[in-house]
């Protein structure tokens, strides 16, 4: 049965980025005239008068933006609001002294991807759809199985058979069907899309894609106000699909629009690993669309998308707010996340040691200001996939107190 | 014969059907095929000559994009055209 949840008031419809046409919003999931992505269009000035006091009102979770979000969920679960918090000592090992960490690795399932399942499971919840699904590299498949528990659906995650267990048992200990699937994450999604349309369920990344990407602005909304209701100077994105950045884009020119914020120089640059960045070669070979990667093979596997359905938009964004890009070797990765780890205590799976080693490359290459206020988006725990550090412990020594000493003295010092 | 497999977006355009037939034994043919066949699919799908930017095409499960023009599409195949879209992780 289908819940009644409030549409916002200020919901225009959804408009196509390809033909630019503004259609009603109804169970489309692409543009009706030329099959292109649809993206909700707000009357931001219409929401302009009280808007900040409305926000800093409301939960402390990406709810407290329901005024810039297709749906309000009075019942929804905390979500969000996650740390924003600075990084002296990263920044002084990357030459950047104004450095920032957005920590969305504390999300209830430990990664960015509860936000946009948030709005995917309110829109399946209006809609009054019993079964959700997605394909995954991992972390989606926790995000989507733990929120369909919550709202009482019934839930399947398709993942590559090579997913890592530790990604995976938490959909299971949630009670969603995983289905291991042979074949690469393009694969996976190639299978959804078609039982979406055969089977009538709501894929979070595929029928109700509009409403999933835009949970994603809800990260740089928290960084603005965090930030005092100020753009920072740069970003850097890691890059799977590239909805997170591209609808950090949008989440920019929405708080510039509502007045939220000034207008002010803001940079967003792409991280990728080197075995699969097709938005990064696009960006730094000048190239107008991406060419997809075939199969790819990265150590971060939450970003091996060779195919990304935001592909080309996202080098757009890139190119229009001056951003840069980078593309790191799995080794350049692993010490990102060692050297976050560190200096910070924060503990990165191998797309945040992705950001890490972009930005420092960025730095290397002067494509910071001397004063910009940086911020990295670290978007999923290290404890999920502990295997990618690469570490082992030593062997266990008596208990004895010379054992110690002999054994840690390289250590010691 | 192959068979083309579409979408519920699109199977408008084929009178409600979910498949239909077609005939091209190579990838090079088989924009050709479809505006001859299925004049109404190719208005939504086929943009100057090739496959529009957001459509994705799949013989037996490979994206077009990795394939060559002269890539043989067998009698047995499933083309199938979505979307083009993705994300997750």
């Amino acid at each position: 049965m289908a819940v009644e949840l409030e549409t916002r008031s200020a919901l225009l419809g959804v408009r196509c980025r390809a033909c630019g046409e503004l259609q009603s919003m109804d169970e489309r999931y692409v543009c009706a005239t030329c099959l292109g992505p649809i993206e909700p269009e707000y009357d931001t000035a219409a929401l302009r008068d009280g808007l900040r006091e409305r926000i800093e009102a409301g939960p402390r979770s990406l709810w407290r933006y329901a005024s810039l979000l297709p749906l309000a969920v009075p019942d929804a679960p905390p979500i969000g609001w996650t740390p924003f918090v600075p990084a002296p000592r990263l920044g002084a090992a990357l030459g950047v002294p104004d450095l920032w960490l957005k920590d969305d690795t504390r999300n209830p399932t430990l990664s960015f991807k509860d936000r946009p399942v948030a709005l995917a499971i309110a829109r399946a919840r209006q809609l009054g759809l019993r079964i959700v699904g997605c394909a995954s590299t991992g972390n989606l498949a926790g995000a989507v199985a733990a929120a369909a528990a919550q709202a009482g659906l019934r839930a399947f995650v398709f993942v590559p058979a090579e997913t890592e267990a530790g990604k995976v048992v938490s959909a299971t200990a949630y009670g969603a069907t995983v289905v291991r699937v042979n074949g690469d994450y393009d694969a996976v999604n190639r299978l959804c899309g078609t039982l979406a349309d055969d089977l009538g369920w709501g894929f979070v990344n595929f029928n109700l894609r509009p409403y999933y990407a835009e949970g994603s602005k809800t990260i740089l909304f928290e960084i603005a106000e965090q930030n005092a209701w100020r753009l920072p100077d740069h970003v850097v994105v890691p890059v799977g699909s590239g909805a997170l950045l591209t609808r950090t884009a949008t989440a920019a020119a929405q708080l510039i629009a509502t007045g939220l914020v000034a207008d002010t120089p803001f940079h967003i640059s792409a991280a990728q690993p080197a075995r699969c960045a097709p938005v990064s070669d696009a960006v730094l070979d000048d190239w107008r669309r991406v060419r997809p990667v075939r199969r790819p093979v990265t150590l971060a596997r939450s970003l091996a998308i060779g195919a990304p359905a935001d592909g080309d938009g996202a080098v757009e964004v890139v190119r229009r707010t001056g951003g840069s890009a980078a593309s790191v070797s799995d080794a350049a990765i692993r010490d990102g996340q060692a050297l976050l780890a560190r200096t910070e205590g924060v503990l990165v799976e191998p797309a945040g040691g992705v950001v890490v080693a972009t930005a420092q490359e960025l730095a290397g290459r002067g494509v910071f200001g001397p004063n910009e206020r940086v911020v990295l988006y670290l978007t999923g725990n290290g404890y999920k996939q502990p295997d990618a550090f690469g570490l082992e412990l030593r062997a266990a020594i008596p208990a004895d107190a010379d054992a110690f000493s002999e054994t840690y003295a390289d250590v010691i010092g | 014969m192959s068979t083309i497999r579409l979408p519920a977006s699109l199977r408008f355009t084929i009178a409600g059907e979910k498949t239909v037939p077609i005939t091209a034994p190579t990838l090079a043919e088989l924009v050709p095929a479809i505006a001859a066949a299925y004049p109404g699919l190719a208005d939504r799908v086929i943009s100057s000559g090739a496959f529009g930017d957001f459509v994705t095409v799949f013989v037996d499960g490979e994206d077009v994009r990795f394939l060559e023009p002269a890539a043989p599409i067998p009698a047995t195949a499933v083309i199938e055209i979505l979307p083009a879209m993705s994300g997750g992780r």
